[in-house]
């Protein structure tokens, strides 16, 4: 299945970038590891650009305004929203190597294959309630500029409330991985990570008021509901993707606990071509 | 991560140097418990400062009903939480103690009486909370009284994860007699955290005006 | 020398649980003026709160025994929060008031 099996490898070449990625994309091991990670990297910037830069639909808006403001609202943003919600729907199948990537190093963990299979299940749930539902609303609401007011509404409210408090699926996910790390024997990641699951697992709940307030720091749109738990969720977010990275450049396909980062490079071990990277 | 402690060598009676260099000051420098409880520790505590700061934004922005609510929180009541939690520390901090020093017995009686000090304190709270909530203060009387409900609902969820926590202690002294303290003194770091953020809640819901 | 430990222990509970009474009679001293906001009390209250946190962290949590950069990590957050809250408070006060 790879070049490894079939006899000598190549030597990376040096030179071009295209050159040594052609190589990696032939003869690395891990290769599947690495484009695993750089889906997550490169579907979270896009995430980012296409809900706040294109959509425009975070940092959310109030909830309590009222139906003629909330028309005003798809009006100010039709377009952005139909061609950013149309990328979103094109690149939306890449959560499951994303969430594929994360449910394999709860494999290469030591405890049960129970905790990856969960995680599987609740993340690829997620991507309803985290990104499609929000997505449909939206477009559907921007789509017809005369649809009846009380409609957009509806559309408003429905986008949002899914999107922001649904939190729940993302809390269960985090305590299944806090779990999974703190008991994990084969050190796949440490255990400060663990732990900062369970903040970000808390910080999860916080944001479920935003279904009772429709202003204030705890609706949907709030200081403590979406700002914090925004800069809590980046903040986790940008340290899982670096410690995953060392976790694809640390692993030894083997299943007991695994080596330690030696320095930049890769441990010494048969097999491990993503050295340079 | 790489831990700053140093290597804590059993003494021949069973303790270990830390128990010693407890009193000494200027001794032996150690991070208690996993670096990375503290890590988690600092970084909660953060959290809770944003949230206490923006608590203190809006009072500032209407003193007026904040005041007018805040007179219906009882501060005997935030008085007799804190000593409760107080002693809940000076229990799980005896209860370390004993642990480094081998007096697994002590320690266990100690980390028992911490959970009892923990269930004090959350009969308390809930009463507190069905006392207001008879009064007609709920989660969404006004702007006060959520995050009464917010500080002190959140601050309860920490509290009940610090009884798993608590758990983990507890087993760790009954199975591993003799052991490093380190897991002991994680699951007390995670404790106090639990006690001084307490401290903050009661200064800014009961008494600061 | 366990004794002194414990000594030091006990004496840090119980000074601790007396500064919480003290505010319960401060508190309980300033009941006629309740509806006023009182910028002593509340810069009081906050610090008082602060000094009794870091004793916490120092004293039970055991910081004073940690290397530098714990004991500097922990008084950054106990100089942050107090900065934060107070300077919310004072700046918020003057906002609201002008």
């Amino acid at each position: 299945m790879s070049a490894t099996t079939t006899g000598a490898v190549p030597a990376m070449p040096s030179g071009s970038l295209m050159r040594r990625i052609a190589w990696h994309c032939r003869y690395d091991e891990k290769r599947e590891l690495w484009i695993g990670w750089w889906t997550l990297v490169a579907f979270y910037n896009l995430y980012g650009l296409l809900f706040f830069v294109l959509a425009r639909t975070q940092p959310p808006p109030q909830p309590s305004l009222g139906p003629a403001e909330i028309v005003q609202w798809f009006d100010d943003r039709r377009s952005g929203l139909l061609y950013g919600y149309a990328i979103v729907s094109i690149v939306g199948g890449a959560t499951a190597i994303m969430t594929a990537t994360l449910a394999y190093t709860m494999r290469r963990m030591s405890v049960s294959r129970a905790f990856a299979y969960s995680y599987l299940l609740i993340y690829a749930l997620a991507t309803l309630p985290g990104m499609l539902i929000m997505g449909v609303a939206c477009t559907v609401g921007a789509m017809r500029p005369d649809r009846d007011h009380a409609l957009v509404s509806w559309l408003y409210d429905f986008a949002f409330l899914s999107f922001e408090g649904t939190m729940g699926v993302f809390l269960v996910g985090s305590l299944i991985w806090m779990a999974a790390v703190l008991l994990d024997k084969n050190r796949v990641f440490p255990m400060w990570f663990g732990y900062l699951n369970l903040c970000n697992a808390l910080t999860e709940v916080v944001v479920a008021p935003a279904w009772i307030f429709r202003r204030g720091v705890f609706a949907w749109d709030g200081a403590i509901a979406w700002w914090i738990n925004m800069a809590v969720f980046v903040t986790y977010t940008t340290v899982f993707l670096t410690l995953l990275r060392g976790m694809i450049v640390r692993e030894d396909f083997g299943s007991g606990p695994l080596p330690e980062l030696a320095s930049d490079r890769a441990p010494a071990s048969a097999g491990t071509l993503g050295a340079a990277r | 991560m790489t831990t700053v402690q140093v290597s804590v060598a059993p003494r021949a009676d069973g303790s270990d140097e830390r128990a010693a260099s407890s009193e000494k000051p200027g001794g032996v420098r150690f991070v208690p418990g996993q670096p990375d409880m503290w890590a988690f520790v600092l970084f909660e505590a953060l959290v809770f400062t944003s949230y206490f700061t923006v608590y203190v934004i809006r009072r500032t922005q209407s003193p007026g009903p904040f005041l007018q609510s805040q007179t219906h929180l009882d501060l005997h009541v935030g008085v007799f939480n804190t000593l409760v939690l107080l002693a809940s520390s000076w229990s799980v901090a005896r209860c370390v103690q004993a642990t480094r020093e081998g007096s697994f017995r002590a320690a266990l009686n100690n980390a028992y009486l911490t959970m009892l000090f923990g269930v004090v304190f959350l009969v308390s709270k809930v009463r507190e909370w069905a006392t207001a909530i008879a009064q007609g203060f709920s989660f969404t009387t006004d702007e006060f009284f959520s995050f009464y409900y917010f500080l002190t609902g959140i601050h309860f969820l920490h509290l009940l994860i610090g009884f798993v926590v608590l758990g983990v202690a507890v087993s760790r002294i009954r199975s591993a007699a003799g052991a490093a303290p380190e897991l002991v003194e994680t699951c007390a770091t995670y404790w106090h955290t639990i006690d001084f953020l307490w401290v903050l809640i009661f200064a800014l819901l009961y008494v600061m005006r | 020398m366990k004794r002194r430990f414990e000594q030091r222990l006990r004496f840090v509970w119980l000074a601790l649980s007396a500064i919480t009474l003290a505010q319960l009679a401060l508190g309980s001293l300033g009941q006629q003026d309740a509806l006023t906001p009182n910028a002593v009390v509340t810069s009081s209250a906050i610090a008082i709160a602060l000094i009794k946190v870091r004793v916490i962290i120092r004293e039970f949590m055991e910081v004073r025994h940690a290397p530098v950069l714990l004991c500097r990590l922990a008084d950054l957050w106990v100089v942050v929060t107090g900065v934060s809250l107070l300077g919310s408070y004072f700046v918020g006060m003057a906002h609201s008031a002008g």
